[in-house]
């Protein structure tokens, strides 16, 4: 076997995966080109902060197209809320964000992955660090982290390339007892007394906390901006294994 | 760039496949002898998927789609 790649092959049946079907209970707007969509769900079996869901939708024609989308809501709310970003030539978020209304029934499935969690009985300090709308299963360990009245240090740094693609622009500031560190990369509003600059060292060193205090970290964006920011937070003194990445490709499609 | 994911962004596929969710599943590569989470892994999505170890890219595990449900390779040895 040494020296060869050698790999065990086996073919499994489909194991059966329950695709629910989710009524849409009311959509808002979460930024300028993203929406929030609530979902009223019959025997929904409760998700954990950072977890996602498939959502699949099929053409008259039988034609199929699913794609993920990171849970916003907290463990604790009665509904289930995803944030979905248009993506102008994408294939299902245009749908998503601009032909969905309440009322309308999709197929969903979930939750799915138990890697990129946290729960307060986890504890901190908590660090997040979010690309995008790599902000919304970061989103959700904020809200259950409010919803269960826990002081965990809790700091996070958004990087948005403007203020309209800020998602939960008015939540975001007025979480309690949360440090959030916004930087507009593209272009600030005017009097805009924050950062204005790409994830760096400094960002990081100045928004901690440092290392020594064995902090979960959470990251979450675009490839790119997960590689940037986890390569920073090593380069920082962070153990690689600590850091927990969730990256969605390109563009977030 | 590459364009891949983590474990976790295929982790519905993963699940279909595997009957459970894996993704918490810790996974010492025989290659280079480091342990992951096979969510933390890199996935390389094409005809199927493919995870490779985030410490030395070897693939640990290779996921295709096929008639009769999902073709399975682990990884059991050193890259090429």
């Amino acid at each position: 076997m040494a020296g060869a790649a050698v790999l065990e092959r086996l073919t499994v049946p489909r194991a059966p995966v329950v695709w629910r079907l989710a009524r849409v209970r009311e959509i808002s707007h979460a930024a300028t080109s993203a929406v929030t969509i609530v979902f009223d769900l019959d025997d929904w079996p409760g998700h954990r902060a950072g977890q996602h869901v498939d959502v699949r939708l099929t053409a008259e024609d039988g034609y199929q197209a699913q794609r993920s989308y990171s849970i916003a809501s907290a463990p604790e709310d009665p509904t289930l809320a995803i944030t979905v970003e248009r993506i102008d030539d994408g294939e299902v978020s245009p749908y998503l964000t601009e032909v969905l209304d309440v009322g309308d029934e999709i197929e969903l499935r979930g939750p799915i992955g138990g890697h990129f969690t946290w729960r307060v009985s986890d504890g901190g300090p908590l660090l997040l660090v979010a690309g995008g709308s790599g902000l919304v299963p970061l989103m959700s360990m904020l809200r259950h982290r409010a919803a269960q009245a826990s002081d965990v240090d809790a700091r996070l740094l958004l990087s948005a390339r403007a203020v309209g693609d800020v998602f939960y622009r008015d939540e975001l500031a007025g979480l309690d007892g949360v440090r959030v560190d916004i930087t507009l990369t593209r272009s600030q509003p005017p009097g805009w007394g924050g950062l204005a600059r790409r994830v760096d060292a400094e960002m990081l060193r100045e928004l901690g906390p440092a290392p020594e205090t064995n902090p979960r970290v959470y990251v979450c964006g675009p490839t790119s901006f997960v590689e940037n920011a986890a390569d920073l937070l090593v380069a920082l003194g962070h153990e690689p294994h600590t850091i927990r990445a969730e990256r969605f490709g390109p563009t977030g499609s | 760039m590459d364009l891949w994911l983590d474990g976790n962004g295929v982790a519905g596929m993963l699940t279909e496949a595997l009957g459970e969710d894996v993704t918490d599943t810790e996974r010492r590569c025989p290659s280079c002898g480091d342990t992951w989470a096979l969510g933390a892994y890199r996935a390389y999505r094409g005809a199927g998927v493919v995870l490779r170890c985030p410490g030395c890219e070897s693939p640990g595990l290779r996921v295709v789609e096929v008639r009769e449900g999902f073709s399975v390779a682990w990884g059991a040895g050193p890259a090429r």
